[in-house]
């Protein structure tokens, strides 16, 4: 079958499942870390596609409006928790952080002999190893849900700090707070669990 | 050697500790840092090899997270459940009517 070049292609709805499915999953499971939300913001996806019923020349243009969709469905998600419960979680990593410094006299607040961070092997060539986006999933996964919101809301969407307090009803200084506390310990398991590993001996 | 001990003492003073100038590392990369912060943080970075090898892991984790998404389909990870798939596509067709 032949398409003449001036006639757009029709995206076919039918398919968006088969085609787009299991990548709006994944992008929506990171977010909510729940399957069941993480479905129904799919479907939601769809169902506001269909009535927004717009053609694309292409799959990967599909693919990133269909994306967009979602993420707004997401922070819709976010907004709705935010009202249910505060979702500032400072607690999260108060311990871990004073655990790896001195606590009190003359090296008071100074990295703990042996505790401070070691050299990391080859970063830039990590990017490329399968293995390490393993550990990089797997640390993310341990961070606490609304710490991991948030440090994905900053660093994969590139949100700023105000876009992220407004929509999460937050301090900037609690989010401030959240963000190093996130960063801190997946440095840290990033550490643990792939550049110990793969690295030099330590 | 009294002033090489008074100028420790200056600069200790000036200088944030390795705990909060972690803090200030992370928090450099979302709000711009006071002058007095900005000073003591790169007066610390001068002096100590830890924070300086934090702060290049900060930026790090940063490359890594922007492109975490085009390195989730190297995984096996898993997709939508048939249940689901089966749902939303007839959740589709009966709104698509």
């Amino acid at each position: 079958m032949t398409r003449s070049l001036t006639e757009p292609p029709v995206s076919d709805p039918e398919r968006w499942v088969e085609l787009y499915g299991d990548y709006l999953f994944r992008y929506a499971m990171t977010r909510l870390r729940d399957p069941a939300q993480a479905e129904d913001a799919v479907q939601e996806t769809f169902l506001a596609a269909l009535k927004a019923d717009k053609r694309f020349a292409g799959r990967s243009a599909e693919r990133t409006w269909l994306a967009g969709i979602l993420k707004n469905k997401v922070c819709d998600y976010y907004r709705r928790a935010s009202r249910e419960t505060p979702f500032a979680d400072l607690e999260f990593y108060a311990d871990e952080e004073s655990g790896r410094f001195v606590g009190a006299g003359a090296q008071e607040g100074a990295w703990i002999r042996g505790l401070g961070p070691r050299p990391w092997p080859t970063p830039a060539e990590s990017l490329e190893n399968k293995g390490f986006w393993q550990a990089y999933r797997d640390c993310s996964e341990r961070l606490p849900k609304r710490t991991a919101a948030v440090f994905n809301l900053r660093e994969v969407d590139n949100l700023g700090s105000e876009e992220i307090c407004l929509m999460l009803k937050i301090s900037e200084s609690n989010l401030w707070v959240m963000l190093h506390r996130a960063r801190m310990a997946l440095r840290q398991c990033l550490e643990t669990h792939w550049f110990g590993k793969a690295g030099e001996p330590l | 050697m009294n002033w090489l001990k008074n100028l420790a003492g200056t600069v200790g003073a000036l200088s944030p500790t390795c705990k909060q100038a972690a803090r200030l590392q992370s928090e450099a990369m979302d709000r711009r840092l006071s002058f007095s912060e900005k000073t003591g943080l790169r007066l610390h970075l001068l002096l100590c090899k830890w924070c300086r090898r934090y702060g290049e892991h900060l930026k790090f984790l940063r490359s890594a997270a922007r492109q975490c998404e085009e390195h989730q389909g190297h995984q096996a990870s898993e997709g939508l459940s048939p249940e689901a798939r089966r749902r939303i596509e007839q959740r589709i067709r009966s709104e698509g009517q």
